[in-house]
């Protein structure tokens, strides 16, 4: 309690004395780093956590590391009302084409990372469209590789009288009536990126057919998409529509018995992060980006349900590690480079068409969701 | 007198600064928001896309009908429970009438989320059911609006009760008598004299009912209801990328303030046409029950509150069951959540502490002198800050939280950065929230306090300062504590103005409720819930101890 009394009489005080800008402009690193990010709390957090450690091994510098949490599209409007003078210094998560869309509003600065770390990264991955895994004018790079597929809670399954689902098809049977969770693509990306796959997959006319049997099928479009493992897991729903493979693996460990499935298509998410134009600790976003494409830093990421970034590590670990665990659960894949990774994700068309396909979700779906669940 | 004269005015002028800049200043920027453009100019338009559009007029519509139904059905729950708290007497009246409370402390998010155990497609009943039926499907009690008429009725029906019985207590025994001699009795009797001398309390009970669920979006949102305002004024918003629809987002927000002061204003229409009852508290006979009759009111109040308590149970078994799916009952049990919030993490608690603090400072800081004008002073304007202080009563906490984002982000004066840049922002917006509270407490215990005897203090010549000092605080302390106390509750819980405030570092206990909540730990959320009930319970009983029954007031 003092020592919150005490930190508010200092900011205060700074305040007063008007903020004479940062006092260890020698130190390597500033000695604070916000964020913010839809990447939940069990990966932003666990990140945080080993690059302070190893700002303090390395510099001797205390970093005060501190998140905000905030959906995709409430992490972008954040950004863009911040006009350049941001309250935290990176952003991280979601789709890259908004990390486009924040570079050409001049509000995020060239990444400029070590070339070391910048090239370890490959260009793109995936056929026949490549997905981008960096920014070719630096603005972002891509920090680990995660698809969105599907869950689904193997006891409500068997109780329903169904096969286990493998393939995104399997959503609409009429035994899954009601029993589907999924967000809504306006308040997701993960969501809006596999409508984007369906809608490549079946074309636009027979995609939104399809989305509205699944929504026929769906009987809860929840809040935030990390909540869709959340009801599979304890069982309120059955199956669970684009849901990250680090979210799923999370309610795993937590000890649920909830199962994931990447169908041929998912999309896989590079997790871009970027540093703010403007931000107060430049120096200290870009370390922490460097550090996480470290192997020490994609360790992380490794032992909780994500894929490395680079063909030079795989998730790989002692039996029964965590490591070993994630890799049993995403079924099989130790990295996204050894395999061929089908993609139909555009991201020129998906840039194009995000608005229009929100706003038809609006009018077709989510106006229309008691028509579609009495068919 | 002369000499109080000019720090009257101060202060006077204080006050009126205080409410202005924080409180009407932010409410016209959404106003202002909601009928200019992104350039700035007038326009209409947001209300004619608003008017227009068939899902927001069905949210609209949806969100009526709730508000409604929900009145409805917790009147008669409250309505009721009070009567049979005041008129009789039986077995355990005086514990239930505590425990009728509780319900009301429970926390944002977490009440729903404690049902969700208990009543969901996978909670301890439908297991059950699932179990001994061997049915395939689940009894889809929650999801849908008849889910969230439930779960606001199990939570509100109190405001009812206290409002109720609030009344019921002022009602001057001689006007039922006097009924009673010309014949009218029973049933006729409630229906004659005493429900239409209950209205005023009642009014005030169903209107914070009405306006409570009617403003909620996250008893909507996680049992999937979307078309309705709160959530689509919340979706809107959250979602900050077109621009379009964060607009109408704000514009939802006027809409929801502008019909809350309507539905205000029409309440105190009605309740000053019909203002009979009378102020001092008489003292009421209690009819013993018979046994039968005393069984069937202990097993409803059992029932009653049994549902009532659904959410607790739920919620106290989520923080400490570990894994817990398709089993009545968690199997595993653990306090790591526990140890998670309080030990790994303390600062949602310490951060909360420290607002609902410095909130509750603030609030007796202003809350008080503005009771005083209202009961004692002759200075002009007092209808209408008794008007404004109502006011904060009936807006949505969203819209404030929204107003306060769009009105302080501007650079200050000799600062680089805006007041919401610095949380000092958070206490703020608790204290003005939860104003009312303070105000209506200490004007109560004011009533109470006749000014003859500060007359005859000033007689003997005891100046304005003194005066208070001596006569006046000694008497009203307890109604101060008991706003001061309300208030200090209510900001702990107070979730939807903050939400949006909460930058990294500053989260207090509903922001780590919510921040765990959609990180997908359940289990967190569930524990600081928990603390946060314990917490609100304990004020409650001091409350209840220093008040007595006499809580109505401090509601309505």
């Amino acid at each position: 309690m003092t020592r919150i009394i005490a930190r508010a009489l200092m900011v205060v005080a700074l305040a007063v004395a008007g903020w004479v800008g940062p006092a260890t402009a020698q130190a390597p690193i500033e000695s604070e780093l916000a964020l913010i990010t839809p990447v939940s709390k069990f990966i932003h957090d666990a990140a945080l956590k080993a690059f302070a450690e190893y700002a303090k091994e390395k510099w001797n510098v205390t970093v005060k590391v501190s998140a905000i949490p905030a959906g995709t599209p409430l992490a972008y409007g954040r950004i863009t009302e911040w006009k350049g003078k941001p309250d935290v210094d990176i952003f991280w998560g979601g789709e890259s084409a908004l990390f486009e869309k924040l570079a050409e509003q001049k509000l995020l600065q060239k990444v400029e990372i070590s070339k070391e770390a910048w090239d370890s990264i490959p260009a793109a991955i995936g056929k026949p469209k490549p997905i981008p895994l960096k920014d070719k004018d630096g603005y972002w790079v891509g920090t680990a590789l995660e698809p969105y597929g599907l869950v689904y809670h193997p006891k409500r399954i068997q109780r329903l009288g169904i096969p286990e689902p493998k393939e995104w098809e399997d959503l609409l049977q009429p035994k899954l009536k009601g029993e589907v969770a999924q967000c809504a693509p306006t308040r997701s990306s993960s969501s809006n990126a596999t409508y984007e796959v369906i809608l490549s997959m079946h074309g636009e006319e027979k995609g939104w057919d399809w989305l509205r049997r699944l929504a026929g099928n769906t009987g809860l479009f929840t809040a935030r998409s990390r909540d869709v493992p959340t009801v599979v897991a304890k069982g309120e729903f059955a199956a669970g529509f684009a849901v990250p493979s680090y979210m799923a693996f999370e309610e795993k460990l937590a000890g649920f018995d909830i199962k994931f499935v990447a169908p041929k298509n998912a999309f896989v998410t590079p997790e871009p992060m970027a540093i703010l134009a403007g931000a107060r600790n430049p120096k200290a976003a870009r370390a922490f980006i460097e550090f996480l494409l470290t192997e020490r830093g994609q360790k992380v990421f490794m032992e909780r349900g994500l894929f490395p970034i680079t063909p030079r590590y795989k998730v790989q670990g002692a039996p029964g590690s965590t490591a070993e665990l994630a890799v049993q659960f995403t079924g099989g894949v130790r990295s996204y480079f050894d395999q061929e990774v089908s993609n139909v994700y555009d991201e020129g068309i998906a840039a194009k068409r995000s608005d229009a396909l929100k706003t038809k979700f609006r009018s077709d779906i989510e106006a229309k969701w008691d028509e579609l669940k009495k068919k | 007198m002369r000499s109080t004269r000019l720090p009257l005015l101060v202060g006077v002028g204080l006050i009126w600064a205080f409410l202005i800049l924080f409180l009407v200043y932010p409410l016209c920027r959404i106003f202002y928001d909601a009928v200019t453009d992104g350039a700035g100019r007038f326009t209409l338009a947001n209300f004619e896309d608003f008017f227009t559009d068939q899902f927001y007029l069905r949210s609209l519509w949806n969100s009526l009908i709730l508000g409604v139904v929900t009145v409805i059905t917790s009147s008669a729950l409250g309505i009721a429970v009070a009567f049979l708290l005041v008129r009789f007497d039986f077995w355990g009246r005086n514990l239930f009438s505590y425990l009728t409370i509780i319900p009301i402390i429970s926390p944002p998010l977490v009440g729903v989320l404690g049902f969700t155990f208990i009543l969901g497609r996978a909670g301890t009943v439908n297991i059950l059911l699932l179990d001994w039926f061997d049915m395939v499907r689940p009894v889809n009690f929650l999801y849908g609006v008849h889910g969230v008429v439930l779960v606001e009725t199990l939570h509100l029906f109190p405001m009812i009760t206290l409002n109720v019985v609030d009344a019921l207590g002022k009602i001057d025994p001689s006007l039922e008598e006097a009924a009673e001699s010309v014949g009218a009795r029973g049933w006729r009797k409630f229906w004659t004299v005493t429900l239409p001398l209950t209205t005023p309390g009642y009014i005030a009970g169903a209107l914070l009912v009405f306006i409570w669920t009617f403003s909620d979006f996250a008893t909507p949102l996680v049992l999937g209801v979307q078309d309705l305002l709160a959530p689509q004024a919340y979706l809107n918003i959250v979602q900050f990328v077109d621009k379009r629809i964060f607009r109408m987002g704000i514009v939802i927000s006027a809409l929801m303030v502008l019909l809350a002061v309507f539905f205000l204003l029409a309440a105190r229409h009605y309740v000053g046409l019909k203002d009979y009852s009378s102020l001092s508290y008489s003292k009421i006979a209690r009819r013993r029950l018979s046994a039968s009759r005393q069984a069937v009111t202990v097993a409803f109040f059992s029932l009653v509150l049994l549902f009532a308590f659904i959410p607790y149970i739920g919620v106290t078994l989520a923080s400490v069951g570990k894994g817990w799916s398709l089993t009545p009952l968690p199997v595993a049990y653990t306090i790591q959540y526990y140890e998670r919030v309080i030990v790994e993490t303390p600062k949602y608690i310490l951060n909360s502490f420290l607002y609902s603090g410095i909130a509750v400072g603030i609030c007796i800081a202003v809350g008080v002198p503005i009771a005083w004008l209202l009961g004692r002073s002759t200075v002009p304007g007092r209808g209408a800050l008794d008007a404004l202080n109502t006011l904060i009563l009936a807006i949505p906490g969203t819209a404030i939280g929204i107003a306060y984002i769009r009105a302080f982000h501007f650079d200050l004066p000799g600062f680089d950065r805006g007041l919401t840049s610095f949380w000092i922002i958070m206490p703020l917006v608790l204290a003005v929230r939860r104003l009312p509270y303070t105000v209506r407490g200490s004007y109560a215990s004011l009533q109470l306090v006749h000014p003859s005897m500060e007359e005859a203090a000033a007689s003997v010549g005891a100046s304005g300062m003194r005066c208070f000092r001596d006569i006046t605080l000694p008497m009203i302390w307890k109604g101060v504590l008991v706003g001061s106390l309300f208030s200090f509750m209510t900001s702990l819980q107070e979730a939807s103005a903050v939400l949006f405030l909460a930058l990294g570092g500053w989260e207090s206990i509903t922001n780590g409720i919510f921040a765990f909540y959609i990180a997908g730990s359940a289990n967190e959320a569930a524990a600081l819930g928990v603390i946060l009930i314990l917490v609100a319970a304990i004020s409650t009983i001091l409350i209840n101890r220093i008040a007595g029954t006499r809580m109505g007031g401090v509601f309505g």
